[in-house]
């Protein structure tokens, strides 16, 4: 029998979509305005296997491809974006980057925990001084015997007020004028792991953003991930695929705002026909659709080159500017089209526009994405 | 009334003989009489066999099986049978649904009737595919219509997608034809003791195999928490309310109503109601006697599931709404309003 | 081990009909399937067997080639293999034919099977009369519409509510059950499920010359019925429009209907004063 991805990748939409409508659909507007993180619901992903999308089977994953994970994502993300966000961000930088540089024994202690979703992960670079600017990371690393004593502060790390595993990018102290960099595995009983206040942020409100501190944290040498491995390489392969998580992320919004807004256009009458009769709201519709269709293209196929194990850095960078530009700019035809009611809280439309904004921001800023699209233009042989 | 009894085989055979000469073609019902008196599906049946046979020259009859069916032989007698095919006997008192199919198969084949129709009660919809299996003959299901068309086949029009789509189904050269058809949907013909039938008794045959599915117990279902399904008046809002605080009146209404709250997957969906409330794919279909359907527009996936509330008033701002059209009564209105106003109203009622 | 059937049928997604507004048609070809839902209960029903008892269970379906996904879904969930029966001579089959079919079917690819759940009840064409055909094509004991089940030793006892009735029954296996969907609930296919349904998954298609059936047993052929035309009910009642102030039209409503309600409710909703 043929063996039909597309029939696959349907199926994976519809097996998320119908979870997320039943399961997160009820809660995604009170969650939002409560800030509460719905354990509830992870409870019911955990065998899913939403937590260890692409982990391998041997760890207890589900070891999908990866036009089925931004699919998982964008149909998460198109109902509660907050949890879209808490899963791709556990998968792709909080639990790929094991899978991809750790050691055995660092894959066989970690990522099973991560895989079942009994442990939430989270990818801790941000700090005050340093965002865009990887080397300004003043988190430092002392080596003491075979431990390392990490100091400093992580900021805006989403999951931080849930995960259990977390991947600290920090500076070995005394290591010279440029600092070697190592990702140390930490996990939140150790002492000296300090969880921060939840930020009150404007939109992903379900996902429990917050600062981490470390205080004389004690790490031993094992939990190096990947033992000598430079912490930027670590870091930068992490926001490739991290990109591609948020580039399906801002599509699941777009998509879900698109959808609201279609529904919608048909309900609401004025002039004694539906608003989707006007031809004003038609050309919005027709842009949105358009806007929406061509950001799913760069992004699978920014998803295929990664499968076939082909540089994908540009392309991911593409998607992830295109797609959350597209969310930020659907999202506002869609709170347009809702007109007054768009700006009111009893419609979805206000959360998916606030939801939006984000994803041109965190992961890399849009800025930052172009700066890796030139340089990859820039660098090719003519 | 008067009940003219015949023995069974010989005079049967006699009686058989008679109707062969006169080419008189026999509309079987069967009589379920199961819930009797509120289930009064054979008697609706008895009806609309007696139009049909009218246009086919046929002859109504009613086949009872059961223990103590006296009752049912003089009810169907009132309400039009002409003939009852009547068998009596201890084995029969539970209403056992293969011993029954055993039964019918033997008298089908033995009298050939020309149709033969069933009630679409759980019962019935067990009873009968099997019965059409053995007989290898048509049947449709549920059926919503029964008419003859010029070629004296039986049209049955039979719902699909929840009533969103019509069927009109024949059984061109099997016989008998059969179908099971919706409770409710055709009058009885009223009852009148003057009425005569001929009485067939019939005959328990030998080695008739024993029923395969034992029955452990059967009690009738305890009054439970009402269910929407079950309810007798459904109030449903839509979006059309306007918030979730005003979505509360739904609430309040259904309650002074004694029943059941309805949603549309929107308000689900924007949890203004929980999703037990949900009426239409993936959530309930309901059957009301009266369906209150506030602010809602009448998307096909609620619709379906409304297709058997027996009346139903709507509000809705928009006249045009699908909604609207498929009401009995289409009020023209806020919906939050005239929620406000009939609580206030029906308060007033009930207390007087 | 149990050896459990269960038969499962790919019906359109409603809520996605692609619907003809202006003649109120259905573009059936353009609609989405899925498996439907009293299918879904019924293979929930299943697996649970498995999980307490362990169980192997086929699914087979009777469809277009498209059918194929809904299998794929039963294996996504926990069935152990899909046998889909797919051949032109099978279109346009009633349930007469259709039980036909799946009989020869299942005598064939599960000849030693205990138990067979079908759904009570399909979303499109509603007959549900595949299932107790079924059992009479295969002469073995069965019930329809079966809430809740349990299976010991060589026996199974039911319950089922029906016509206000709460029955308890019990019947030797091998025999069949239609599935009603008031328990059991169906899982969440896990995305590791839906991954192995895909890469590993044991999906047979048979046609006629497969299960050595006449072609004139099968499909439209085999069938007794015939349909003579599909079309949508006119929605359109005459209905009473009402239409003024929320005072004037609640008095309008009782006015007219009073009865009406107050029947359903069983109250006395008249104004006496």
């Amino acid at each position: 029998m043929d063996f039909n991805p597309c029939m696959k990748h349907k199926m994976v939409r519809k097996t998320v979509r119908e979870f997320a409508e039943a399961e997160l659909g009820p809660i995604a507007n009170d969650i939002d305005r409560q800030a509460s993180f719905p354990w509830e619901v992870i409870e019911k992903m955990r065998p899913l296997n939403f937590f260890g999308l692409q982990i391998p089977k041997d760890y207890g994953g589900a070891e999908m491809d990866s036009i089925s994970y931004a699919i998982t994502i964008e149909e998460l993300s198109r109902v509660c974006a907050a949890i879209g966000l808490c899963v791709t961000v556990h998968n792709s930088v909080g639990a790929y980057p094991i899978q991809l540089f750790g050691t055995e024994a660092q894959k066989k202690r970690f990522l099973p925990p991560l895989a079942c979703g009994e442990r939430i992960g989270a990818f801790c670079l941000t700090e005050s001084n340093a965002g865009s600017d990887a080397g300004g990371v003043e988190t430092s690393a002392a080596p003491e015997g075979d431990d390392y004593i990490l100091n400093g502060t992580k900021i805006f790390v989403t999951n931080g007020g849930v995960c259990g595993i977390a991947l600290i990018f920090a500076n070995i102290e005394n290591s010279g004028p440029r600092p070697e960099s190592r990702v140390f595995i930490v996990e939140k009983e150790t002492p000296g792991f300090i969880v921060g206040e939840i930020e009150d942020l404007c939109g992903m409100r379900a996902n429990p953003v917050s600062s981490l501190f470390f205080e004389d944290c004690r790490v031993s040498s094992k939990n190096v991930l990947g033992g000598s491995i430079p912490g930027l390489r670590i870091g930068l392969t992490a926001l490739d695929t991290g990109r591609i998580g948020i580039a399906a992320q801002a599509l699941g919004i777009a998509q879900g705002a698109f959808d609201a807004s279609v529904r919608y256009s048909k309900e609401r009458q004025q002039f004694g026909k539906p608003i989707s009769s006007f031809q004003t709201i038609q050309n919005y519709l027709a842009e949105m659709a358009t806007q929406i269709d061509a950001g799913r293209l760069l992004l699978y196929r920014a998803c295929a080159l990664k499968d076939e194990e082909k540089p994908f850095s540009a392309e991911a960078a593409m998607a992830k500017l295109y797609c959350s530009r597209v969310a930020s700019e659907v999202t506002g035809l869609g709170v347009q089209i809702h007109g007054g009611y768009g700006y009111s809280k009893e419609y979805d439309v206000e959360r998916y526009f606030r939801d939006a904004k984000v994803t041109e921001i965190y992961e890399g800023t849009s800025e930052v994405q172009r700066m890796v699209i030139s340089r990859s233009i820039l660098t090719q042989l003519t | 009334m008067m009940i003219k009894s015949e023995a069974p085989s010989e005079k049967t055979s006699k009686t058989m003989n008679k109707s062969k000469k006169k080419k008189s073609r026999q509309i079987w019902v069967f009589g379920d009489y199961r819930n009797y008196f509120q289930n009064r599906v054979t008697l609706q049946l008895l009806s609309k066999a007696a139009e049909l046979a009218q246009k086919i020259g046929g002859e109504v009859c009613a086949v009872v099986f059961g223990n103590d069916i006296e009752e049912y032989i003089w009810e169907y007698t009132c309400h039009g049978a002409e003939k009852v095919y009547a068998l009596e006997h201890d084995r029969l008192s539970d209403y056992p649904i293969e011993t029954y199919v055993n039964l019918m198969e033997i008298f089908v084949r033995q009298y050939q009737p020309e149709i033969l129709l069933v009630g679409a009660t759980s019962f019935g919809r067990e009873f009968t595919p099997r019965l059409a299996k053995r007989l290898k003959t048509g049947l449709s299901a549920d059926c919503i219509g029964l008419d003859i068309n010029d070629e004296e086949l039986l049209v049955q029009t039979a719902p699909s997608f929840g009533g969103n789509l019509l069927a009109k189904i024949v059984t061109p050269k099997a016989r008998p034809q059969m179908a099971t058809v919706r409770p409710g949907i055709f009058q009885e013909i009223p009852h009148d003791n003057d009425r005569t039938s001929t009485v067939i008794q019939l005959k328990m045959p030998e080695n008739l195999p024993r029923e395969r599915v034992k029955m452990i117990s059967s009690s009738k279902s305890p009054s439970r928490t009402q269910k929407i399904e079950e309810a007798n008046v459904v109030v449903c809002g839509g979006r059309g309310m306007g918030s979730k605080t005003k979505f509360k009146k739904i609430f309040e209404l259904a309650r002074l109503l004694t029943g059941e709250v309805g949603a549309t997957r929107p308000v689900v969906y924007s949890s203004w109601a929980g999703h037990e409330t949900l009426v239409g794919q993936a959530g309930k279909n309901i059957n009301p006697k009266v369906l209150f359907s506030f602010g809602i527009s009448g998307a096909i996936q609620h619709t379906a599931a409304i297709t058997n509330a027996d009346f139903i008033i709507a509000v809705n701002k928009n006249p045009n709404a699908m909604m609207m059209k498929l009401a009995d009564v289409a009020v023209v209105a806020d919906a939050n309003q005239i929620c406000t106003a009939l609580i206030k109203e029906l308060r007033n009622r009930i207390r007087a | 081990m149990l050896k459990l059937v269960t038969c499962i049928k790919q019906v359109p997604m409603v809520s996605e009909l692609p619907w003809d507004a202006k003649t109120g048609t259905l573009k059936r070809e353009l609609a989405e399937g899925m498996m439907n839902p009293a299918c879904k209960h019924a293979l929930e029903a299943a697996l649970l067997l498995k999980n307490r008892h362990g169980a192997h269970i086929t699914a087979i379906s009777m469809g277009p080639p498209m059918a194929e996904e809904v299998l794929r879904e039963a294996v996504a969930m926990g069935a152990d293999r899909g046998i889909l029966l797919s051949d032109y001579p099978m279109a346009g089959a009633d349930t007469l034919s259709t039980s036909y079919t799946l009989a020869r079917a299942i005598e064939k690819e599960c000849p030693d099977f205990d138990l067979i759940l079908s759904g009570c009840y399909t979303n499109d064409s509603e007959t549900a009369q595949v299932g107790p055909q079924l059992l009479e094509e295969l002469n073995i004991p069965g019930a329809t519409f079966v809430d809740q089940f349990e299976i010991k030793g060589n026996t199974i006892r039911m319950n089922r509510t029906v016509d206000e009735y709460l029955e308890i029954l019990e019947m030797d296996l091998p025999g069949l059950i239609t599935v009603s969907t008031h328990q059991y609930n169906p899982r969440y296919a896990s995305l590791s499920g839906v991954e192995d349904a895909f890469n590993r998954a044991d999906i047979t298609r048979l046609g006629i010359d497969d299960l050595g059936i006449e072609p004139e047993m099968t499909g439209i052929k085999g069938s007794a019925t015939r349909i003579l035309d599909v079309y949508s009910p006119t929605t359109e009642k005459k209905n009473d429009v009402i239409t003024g102030s929320p005072k004037q039209i609640v008095e309008e409503l009782f006015a007219k209907y009073d009865d009406k309600i107050g029947s359903a409710i069983g109250k006395d909703l008249k104004d006496y004063e």
